[in-house]
């Protein structure tokens, strides 16, 4: 290499005094790996066999996971059953807002079929389409402040305009997350038999235990001129009220469904279950769809074939390149370091 | 080699205007050499022009430096030989200005500074003159002959590393790349959340995404970063000029990185929220708000920005490593200690990591997913670029990968001398011109017949 001859500089700058140490004769800086950008370093060249050996890793890996993912999606047994237009009796479809805001009786019976034997824990949910949980004001429109302490009663003022009543009286929950609580209800029955819907634990421990407070109780809700949705009991602190807290959670798609409750039954197969609900939730004013859910998870979760489909098509796709590689290799091979690819002998005219 | 030397001849002081007539005698010494240069048909043949400081005051001026300029471009060397410093910049002005090319300029006292100023890039070197010219240049060296290593190693090192941040391995285009992988995302929330301005992501990890979270690769990759080694940048001066022909910085490959940070927007944005989409995401049959839909979609972008650049990277050293992978596992070591503030600080992130998304097969598969997808494409490409079309630092990675030029020794130094351009001036020069000149004698004795000695 060019630089290890030792320079031929003068040794001014060494110090002149005598010691046993070797003194440095030139003013050549020390020497490191690291100044000198010679640290030990792995090389990796992308080569047919890498190349190859990676597509066809990434398929093999890949494929068995979709396969996996699409059973366990294929596993899981829903129910969807739309209300909101067929929950509105005939004469009143005309004027459906009139009629949500109205106080006529709002209970209306469904019923569903179970279509595959289902095992318990069976999850029911309530499906909102078209509602913009994810809106930026909406989202901003809560205190957690006064959620969590008693004393922050009074920390309203990112809530307007459900942050205090008339008279300055504080509502808590304030803000229009809370305001706009859902207040449908369900209540099922197999046979004439109730069942029991248990509607503990269905929000994240988190939230229950550190945001909502134990000592936080309702005060002043919905007791404004227009009613936004469900009211709360009084006597119930707040981290025990789970409904709210899971309806705080603000989704992130404007379809979207929240845990309801969770049926610890079986169900079985082609079982029919009388739904009786309380359709008093206004999502009419905005085109919005409301729908109930039942279904049952597995490892993975609810139903999405999405994900196996993914990675199926993902691992499918590195196959077929692995395969066109390793065509392109054998019909065109180039010899790895060949020097007649070099430019200056690909055009020896000139460089 | 053929010397033209231009002098003030002695003029006539009783001339009506002396100054014109020592311009106009200059101007036909410039006109004929001119003439001389362009009726050589040697095709080996060097001119050397020789001026003086006191000609170049005249030839200096508006109308006669473009000639002159014209024939020194087709001299082999220009010497000028007692000229003032400001002569000095000049001179390198004119060339700059006149050819369009990119200018060096090298010298080691005061009366350099101007020279070295003017010029693109100015070296100085510290001396004996002192350090005028070092405190005025871009780059100082200690001795003349390690231009040749700050060029040819550092210079062609220096240009692959920016263009790798840039363009396609390059650095800028990088840029580009992660933030309009970034960037987009939260444009195409926007139109799931009614244009109102909500950001899927919590403010910190928006603001630590450039600061931390990405940084550091880049950092890694424009300060470590070589496609070959110095012994080879050395051996094979003819990969500089993949710098010369700005091989690395064309608009292909920036809008083809724009392209890629479009669609690996697109890939990450849709895949995340399709998977997430409203049905539970683990065995307790939660659904994901969009605290967990946020966190796993950056998650995503932080892996795929990260194994990109890893994927453009030809020199790993420990430092490689621990900057990519540090700054992924930076993320969620960030994430797991931001969820443990209190939700007065962390708000809807407070133990989403620990509580939501870590035990959600969904979380991993998807970022796994979300990973491969963004950067198959680009793996594709380059495999199929390097197989059809490899660029010479390719090739020369591959013999010394697979040790030819161990194996083949006369192949890597006939290589080598094929990489080097000849010259017409320099040691190189005179030896072969005098080789061309003994073939030359050579070959007329032998085709005329020899007297008798």
């Amino acid at each position: 290499m060019m630089n290890s001859n030792a320079p031929s500089s003068s040794s001014g700058a060494a110090a002149s005094t005598d010691s046993s140490a070797p003194r440095r004769n030139s003013k050549r800086p020390k020497y490191s790996r690291f100044t000198q950008q010679e640290l030990p370093a792995c090389k990796p060249i992308l080569t047919p066999r890498w190349v190859i050996s990676a597509f066809m890793l990434v398929s093999i890996v890949f494929i068995p996971i979709g396969v996996a993912s699409l059973f366990a999606s294929r596993d899981v047994v829903e129910i969807v059953n739309r209300y909101e237009t067929d929950c509105i009796p005939q004469p009143s479809r005309s004027d459906k807002v009139k009629y949500i805001q109205s106080s006529e009786d709002k209970t209306c019976n469904r019923t569903l079929r179970v279509p595959k034997h289902m095992k318990q824990p069976i999850y029911v949910y309530y499906q909102l389409d078209n509602f913009y949980q994810n809106h930026r004001r909406y989202v901003k429109s809560r205190s957690d402040e006064q959620l969590k302490n008693s004393n922050s009663e009074s920390d309203t003022s990112s809530c307007k305009p459900e942050g205090t009543i008339a008279n300055g009286s504080s509502i808590v929950p304030c803000g229009l997350i809370a305001w706009s609580l859902f207040n449908d209800t369900y209540s099922f029955s197999r046979n004439n038999q109730q069942l029991t819907v248990n509607k503990k634990g269905i929000s994240w421990k988190s939230d229950r235990e550190h945001k909502f407070g134990k000592d936080v109780y309702p005060k002043n809700f919905q007791n404004g001129a227009i009613r936004g949705g469900a009211n709360l009991t009084t006597s119930i602190a707040l981290s025990e009220q789970e409904d709210l807290i899971v309806w705080m959670r603000t989704a992130a798609l404007p379809t979207f469904r929240k845990l309801y409750g969770k049926i610890e039954v079986d169900l079985q197969e082609n079982e029919i279950i009388e739904v009786t609900l309380q359709n008093n939730y206004n999502t009419y004013s905005f085109n919005g769809k409301k729908k109930l859910v039942l279904s049952t998870t597995t490892w993975l979760g609810g139903k999405n074939d999405f994900l196996g489909i993914a990675y199926l098509t993902v691992g499918g796709l590195c196959f077929f390149l692995a395969m066109a590689f390793t065509i392109v290799y054998l019909v065109k091979p180039r010899r790895l370091g060949d020097p007649s690819y070099l430019s200056w002998n690909r055009n020896p005219g000139g460089h | 080699m053929k010397q033209i030397c231009i002098n003030t001849a002695n003029t006539d002081m009783l001339a009506q205007d002396p100054k014109k007539a020592a311009k106009e005698n200059i101007l036909m010494q410039i006109t004929n050499a001119s003439q001389m240069v362009k009726l050589e048909n040697d095709p080996h043949a060097a001119f050397a022009l020789i001026i003086d400081g006191k000609t170049l005051t005249y030839i200096l001026e508006d109308d006669m430096k473009h000639q002159f300029l014209n024939l020194a471009v087709d001299c082999a060397s220009v010497i000028c030989c007692r000229v003032s410093p400001k002569q000095k910049a000049l001179v390198t002005r004119l060339v700059k200005q006149g050819t369009g090319k990119t200018t060096l300029a090298i010298g080691d006292g005061a009366n350099d500074v101007g020279m070295i100023q003017e010029a693109d890039i100015g070296v100085g070197i510290s001396g004996v003159e002192g350090m005028q010219a070092v405190m005025a240049s871009d780059f100082s060296i200690a001795q003349f002959r390690f231009l040749e290593r700050l060029l040819v190693v550092h210079g062609h090192w220096c240009y692959k590393r920016i263009a790798q941040m840039v363009s396609n391995t390059s650095r800028i285009c990088y840029f580009f790349y992660k933030n309009i992988a970034f960037g987009l995302t939260l444009f195409y929330f926007e139109a799931f959340a009614g244009f109102s301005g909500q950001s899927v992501y919590d403010d910190w990890y928006m603001l630590l995404f450039n600061v931390l979270l990405t940084s550091l690769p880049v950092i890694s990759l424009g300060v470590f970063e070589q496609d070959v080694s110095s012994e080879i940048c050395l051996q094979f001066p003819a990969l500089y000029q993949q710098g010369q022909k700005n091989l690395f910085f064309d608009w292909y490959r920036i809008f083809g990185w724009m392209g890629n940070g479009l669609y690996s927007s697109l890939v990450i944005f849709f895949l995340t929220i399709i998977i997430f989409y409203d049905q539970a995401f683990r065995v307790g049959g939660q659904t994901a708000d969009m605290a967990a839909v946020g966190t796993a979609m950056f998650t995503s972008i932080i892996w795929a920005v990260n194994c990109q650049i890893a994927l453009t990277m030809s020199h790993f050293t420990w430092i490689q490593h621990l900057f990519i992978w540090g700054s992924i596992a930076m993320w969620y070591v960030f994430l797991l200690l931001y969820g443990m503030l209190s939700p007065k600080y962390s708000g809807n992130a407070f133990r989403i990591l620990i509580e939501a998304l870590a035990p959600s097969p969904i979380f991993w598969s998807a970022t796994l997913l979300v990973t491969l997808a963004c950067n198959l494409p680009y793996l594709a490409h380059i495999s199929f670029q390097r197989c059809l079309h490899p660029m010479d630092h390719h090739v020369i990675q591959e013999i010394k990968y697979y040790k030819k030029d161990v194996e083949d020794r006369h192949m890597w130094t006939r290589e080598r001398s094929k990489a080097r351009q000849r010259t017409k001036i320099g040691f190189t020069a005179r030896v072969d011109a005098k080789i061309r000149h003994l073939r030359g004698k050579l070959t007329k004795k032998h085709s005329t017949p020899t007297s008798p000695s």
